[in-house]
């Protein structure tokens, strides 16, 4: 009997109220969908946050997005998203997006709207004064890994090219940079040799400072497929949420990993558990290794580490049984003082038991943003297109050739990176900066100084799609940049995968993408003439096709954008002999899911891996008497992305992490530093001081605090430390102290 | 840059922001697909949803894997773009759980116990009795009879939010833009056609499925409350670690770990949260309230003799009180002009009875009120209105009472509110009879004294209700708690100075108004675990 069957007659049981939440079906495959945003067509595009690199079917209607959903069809996601996915579209459709170009009036100190065409003559002609005073080298762009491929081709190519510029250098280099280089020498290419198929083909995980639950949960989604029931073991400081998903969490001290690792070699070696054929087969350098590590003792290591020798058994163990051994590693190890060698740490690792080429294996790097390999491979900042060397005459006229340039437009000196250019602003080097896409006020370490070296900045202009980011507020001209979804290019994933994103929104105001302003610019600066075969995204593919062809990046047997479409993304290499072996059209099933290397050839002269290792170091900065805290910083939820400047504008992500800056104290810290669960307190360094709240936690161990990094001031804390190799900064080690302030 | 270059950049401004402006992709990449397509998605939800309908004795339940669950929050993602919920809307929330889980050996590790921390995925319980439904006094919820889907009617809802203080899992989400509330209904059309819910398809690790299970088992599970030798609760919470207990309404959901959760804590707990205050309702409260005290006061006082001429403004006074009080009730409707249904729930409402006496209260106030001015030429009809004042006023205590007390939250019991609602009505009677000063201040004192009894529990080792609300008494609101008791003494001082009555009422409402707007903004409930931070 219905629970209260009162006045039937006197209910509404329809209305306007209960239509808005009417379902109808969507059709074309997507099941119920809201009446309000039924679709009349959709289309998939890959996602614009991490490097995952989802698919997301769009909801159009009239062209135009609606709503959006994840993509069953697409291999990498296999029709699921996190929440970032699931709002991609939010952020686009903020009402506080930057509509107009923004000039800085001189007098009022205020920015102003101006035309495009007095946005450019400013650009142009107090890029070029700066030029004409300090040299052509004195002006400098930072970008990203999130715009697309094909934007950042062009815009390294105009930059060097066309405006004689010569340092450049992307927020890639916060992120991935580490892994660039740690395969490079290793394995002569910037190579991540997996597929996402092997998560749930190994029976061996190894995860180093990666915590995919949160950061990359499409990927634990595919950990969870696994049908091997894998062993899953986390190296981590804190007891993050894979740690706890894990098989075994190793809850090592900060930055003992790479000592732990090479314990780990030697231990594997006292076992017998190497694959001496493949390593005489297929690398260089393991009889010093060997020497090397035989005196990283088991006692060693735990001592180091603060791990019992129980716990690092087991790890030796659950390594020496597997029979396909996979190694992960993410910003734990990326971004850290010795980070190369330690990502090379867990290639040697890889190497000694025969673990790359085979399903489940390889030393994987899983990347931060989605486009960072396009960054790595075509951004113009560490080397020419597809790794190719400014150095090498070879390679410029490789360049030259593919794009009908003279050869001596092609850059022959490598760059600066981020760091170095920051201090050419300190040193009077750098005088004009171009910062596209990346919030560097609020994500370089040790923000503070940047936010002060700004200022001595003759022109600062910044293009993003908000004019309120921290960086934006510094800047002299701002342009307004179209978004995801607003554009058509390309976006390479962590598995090597290219995929596409496509025009489904109209951007407000005078916004464009930022391939429409490098080419306005280009224009502008009367370089021109240059880039006329460079008119769309497109056309610059195909140029980008050329530039890969006879590297191991070749991807020159993709047939177009529909092919990419069609096919769920193609993965490099795919080559015009691949292309005849799988025929035209939608790429077949087998060839959806690749990974290198079976053949154990390298890309080194010799064609075999190195092994490649120093001593470790202790970070900059130890815990002292006065800062007597260890902090970490890294990703605090699935919901918030770097900087939050877009998942910010999303209210739904909102609700899911705490407004204001957290710190995360284990309770016997809290007690003993008279802090209060859910009460403020101060986070101090030597550089800088942060309002946060106290969350109470046994996940982080005592001695240690953690801080998301999303929010604002975190990296006035933080500490200029680099990677001598890699020049990416170590976000997760320095001094601190925690002092209890009354609500 | 010459005027050359400049025009060409003229052009070109204009061609690129023309092209932006045009959307391709359908012409481009647009799929071809057949009407009626099954999902896609099909084939991964298929067994995470029942082969059928429920049985008869059957209803549909979530049912979520706690191990499964790594936090990602898609499925809250998921249930806001499926559904087409407004930009800050959503109907499942994920809340933490943290502490140690006691850990079986592995290999050469002994068994130990380990750090953890545990999202719990939470929305509408669909449960066997739903407290939303048996309290709502317009009859806009409906549990299904075959699949046990508590359906909001979203055009029958008049926005009292009365549901919300009734779920005690805090599922019912009032919008403000729409003036009604809307909840979690399983996605009951998705299954009607076999799909599954926005939550279910939207979990990576699926950890989220929809079974069917017998309302007679969960409720022979959960019924009689467990009650140990000395008469507590017992622990562990059989529905979920430090979530409200199942009792009460029944909850179908069921959360599945192989772990040992006993010691884990909300990440919350410790963090108590400002309630709502909803000012209309203490507004109403308060004015009534007094306003009925008062009058009956005023009645009492014509009983014994005193000439009703001379008692005339003080029964407007009053009158214009208890008027004044239902006035502000109406704006606590998000759809005053539905307030007609108010009378439908009367069979298990506590609210519609609330109103079905708060009308003839308010009728019986003005009609006293006028009697004194007009006075009925019946032998007797002034003492039966009088009386009757008197008995609409208990009875509107009564049932206001009932409302707070029948929404079971730990700090609204009968003991916490019966004293405020009562004391307040006595209050005004006191200052309309003119009682001893003595006696006026004896009532306020004791009436702040058995406030102050939340106060010894912010000692208390653990996070309950009660120690939650006294933080906040203590912490955030005490400004509010200063004020409220300066407000008490200003009363206790102006009766002692013999200030007159009218300006004694007016101390008396304020008082009393910080004291109820407490007892709303701290009230203190046990709920579904929350985030931390």
């Amino acid at each position: 009997m219905p629970l209260n069957p009162d006045f039937p007659w006197l209910r509404a049981w329809n209305g306007p109220l209960t239509a808005d939440l009417v379902q109808r079906p969507g059709d074309f495959g997507l099941g119920r969908v809201p009446e309000r945003l039924q679709p009349d067509a959709t289309t998939s595009m890959v996602c614009g946050f991490c490097a995952t690199g989802c698919g997301l079917t769009v909801h159009l209607r009239e062209g135009e997005a609606v709503n959006l959903s994840a993509d069953p069809r697409y291999p990498v996601n296999l029709g699921m998203a996190c929440p970032k996915g699931w709002e991609a579209l939010a952020p686009v459709s903020a009402p506080d997006r930057a509509t107009a170009p923004l000039l800085r009036n001189r007098a009022t100190g205020a920015l102003e709207p101006v035309t495009w065409v007095r946005a450019m003559h400013e650009f142009v002609g107090r890029m070029k004064g700066v030029q004409e005073r300090h040299g052509a080298e004195s002006v400098a762009f930072l970008s990203t890994g999130q715009i697309t491929t094909e934007e950042m081709t062009l815009l390294g190519a105009l930059f060097r090219s066309g405006m004689g510029g010569r340092h450049c250098d992307s927020n890639t280099r916060q992120c991935m940079a580490t892994a660039h280089v740690a395969y490079k020498q290793s394995i002569g290419f910037d190579a991540p040799p997996y597929t996402y198929a092997d998560f749930e083909e190994s029976d061996c995980l190894v995860f180093v400072g990666s915590n995919p639950c949160i950061a990359h949960p499409i990927m634990w989604q595919r950990v969870l497929r696994n049908p091997h029931k894998p062993a899953i073991i986390v190296l981590d400081p804190r007891r993050t949420e894979t740690a706890m998903a894990a098989t075994l969490h190793v809850p090592i001290a900060p930055k003992s990993d790479l000592a732990l690792l090479y314990a780990l070699a030697n231990a594997l070696l006292a076992r017998g558990a190497v694959d001496r054929t493949y390593i005489d087969a297929h690398t260089d350098g393991f009889a010093e290794f060997e020497r090397f590590v035989a005196e990283f003792t088991p006692e060693r290591a735990c001592a180091d580490a603060g791990i019992p020798a129980e716990t690092f058994a087991s790890l030796v163990e659950a390594v020496a049984n597997a029979k396909r051994a996979s190694f992960w590693w993410t910003m734990g190890v990326n971004q850290g003082h010795e980070s190369t060698r330690t990502a090379q740490a867990l290639i040697n690792l890889a190497l000694m038991t025969g673990s790359f080429g085979r399903p489940g294996t390889g030393a994987n790097s899983i990347t931060g943003q989605c486009n960072a390999m396009g960054s790595r491979l075509f951004a113009h900042a560490t080397g020419l297109p597809c790794g190719r060397e400014f150095q090498n005459p070879a390679h410029r006229a490789d360049v030259a050739s593919v794009l009908g340039w003279p050869e001596e437009r092609i850059p022959s000196t490598p760059g600066w990176a981020y760091d170095q250019i920051i201090d050419g602003i300190e040193s009077g080097a750098i005088r004009g900066l171009w910062i596209i896409a990346t919030n560097t006020a609020h994500s370089w370490i040790h923000q503070t100084r940047f936010r002060e070296l700004a200022k001595k900045l003759e022109f600062l202009v910044v293009q993003d799609l908000y004019a309120d980011t921290d960086t934006a507020k510094l800047a002299d001209l701002i342009l307004p940049a179209a978004g995801w979804g607003e554009k058509d290019g390309t976006l390479i994933n962590s598995e090597r995968r290219i995929g596409l994103v496509k025009r489904v929104r109209r951007p407000p105001g005078e916004a464009l993408s930022d391939f429409a302003i490098f080419r306005l610019v280009a224009n502008a600066w009367g370089c021109g003439d240059l880039f006329r075969a460079w008119r769309t995204p497109e056309e610059v593919f195909r140029l980008m096709q050329r530039l890969s062809a006879g590297r191991p990046c070749d991807f020159s047997g993709i047939e177009g954008y529909r092919h990419l479409d069609q096919s769920g993304g193609i993965q490099w290499p795919y080559t015009a002999a691949d292309a005849a072996k799988a025929g035209p059209g939608p790429l077949p099933v087998e060839w959806r899911e690749r990974r290198l290397f079976a053949d154990g050839r390298f890309h080194t002269p010799t064609g075999k891996a190195r092994f490649l290792f120093d001593a470790p170091r202790p970070p900059v900065e130890m815990p002292d008497a006065d800062f007597p805290l260890v902090l970490l910083t890294g990703r605090g939820s699935s919901a918030q992305w770097h900087t939050n400047t877009r998942t910010g504008r999303s209210a739904v992500l909102r609700q899911m992490y705490p407004a204001d800056c957290y710190v995360e104290v284990n309770p016997e810290d809290v007690a003993r530093l008279g802090l209060l669960d859910g009460r403020p307190a101060r986070l101090e360094t030597r550089r800088g001081a942060l309002e946060v709240n106290v969350v109470s936690t046994p996940t982080v161990p005592s001695g240690r605090v953690f801080v998301p990094m999303h929010y604002d001031g975190v990296n006035r804390l933080t500490a200029e430390s680099f990677d001598p190799h890699s020049r990416q900064p170590s976000y997760k080690h320095c001094a601190a102290r925690l002092v209890p302030r009354k609500s | 840059m010459g005027s050359d270059a400049e025009r060409d950049v003229v052009t070109l401004v204009d061609e690129l922001i023309a092209e932006q402006r045009e959307l391709t992709a359908v012409e481009r990449f647009g799929r071809q697909h057949d009407r009626g397509d099954r999902p896609l998605l099909e084939k991964h939800y298929r067994d995470l949803i029942p082969l059928s309908a429920p049985l008869p004795g059957e209803q549909y339940a979530f049912e979520v894997e706690l191990d499964a669950c790594s936090g990602c929050k898609a499925c809250v993602s998921a249930c806001h773009s499926l559904n087409g919920l407004d930009e800050e809307e959503t109907w499942r929330g994920v809340g933490m759980l943290r502490g140690v889980e006691a850990k079986a050996a592995l290999g050469k590790i002994a068994a130990r116990t380990e750090p953890v921390a545990r999202f719990v995925t939470t929305a509408c319980h669909h449960c066997v009795e739903p407290a939303c439904l048996l309290g709502c006094p317009v009859l806009a919820y409906d549990k299904d009879p075959a699949t046990g889907i508590v359906r909001h009617l979203d055009d029958q809802c008049i926005g009292c939010s009365y549901c919300i203080l009734k779920c005690p899992y805090e599922v019912p989400k009032y919008s403000s833009k729409r003036g009604i509330v809307r909840k979690c209904d399983m996605c009951q059309g998705r299954l009607a056609v076999g799909e599954a819910p926005a939550c279910v398809q939207g979990c990576p690790n699926a950890a989220i499925r929809i079974v069917t299970v017998r309302p007679e088992a969960v409720r022979n599970h959960y019924r009689p409350a467990r009650v140990d030798a000395s008469g507590a609760l017992s622990d562990p919470n059989p529905f979920l670690e430090a979530s409200p207990q199942p009792s009460y309404t029944l909850p179908t959901s069921r959360y599945i770990t192989r772990a040992d959760t006993a010691l884990l804590v909300p990440a919350d707990a410790a963090r108590p949260r400002i309630e709502h205050t909803h000012w209309p309702l203490v507004l109403m409260l308060v004015l009534t309230q007094i306003g009925a005290g008062w009058l009956c006061g005023v009645a009492a006082r014509l009983f014994v003799g005193t000439p009703a001429a001379t008692l005339r403004f003080e029964g407007i006074a009053g009158c214009l009180l208890v008027v004044a009080g239902l006035v502000a009730s109406a704006f606590h409707l998000g759809q005053p002009r539905k307030a007609w249904r108010v009378w439908m729930g009367w069979r298990t409402s506590w609210l519609s009875r609330e109103a079905m006496v708060m009308g003839p209260l308010a009728g019986i106030a003005t009609l006293f009120a006028a009697s004194l001015w007009y006075p009925v030429p019946i032998a007797g009809a002034a003492t039966v209105l009088g009386a009757s004042l008197a008995a609409a006023t208990l009875a509107a205590v009564f049932a206001q009472s009932m409302v707070y007390i029948d929404t079971h939250r730990a700090t609204w019991t009968a003991r916490e509110t019966g004293p405020r609602f009562l004391g307040t009505a006595l209050l005004g009677l006191l200052i309309s009879i003119r009682a001893q000063p003595g006696v006026l201040i004896v009532a306020t004192v004791v009436l702040a004294a058995l406030e102050c009894r939340v106060f010894h529990h912010r000692h208390g080792k653990e996070w309950t209700p009660w120690k939650r609300s006294a933080a906040l008494l203590l912490g955030p609101l005490r400004v509010g708690t200063v004020s409220r008791f300066l407000l008490a003494a200003a009363v206790v001082a102006a009766v002692s100075l013999a200030v007159p009555a009218p300006y004694v009422l007016g101390i008396v409402v304020l008082s009393a108004l910080a004291e109820r707007r407490l007892y709303f903004a701290a009230v203190g409930h046990e709920r579904m675990p929350g985030s931390p931070g």
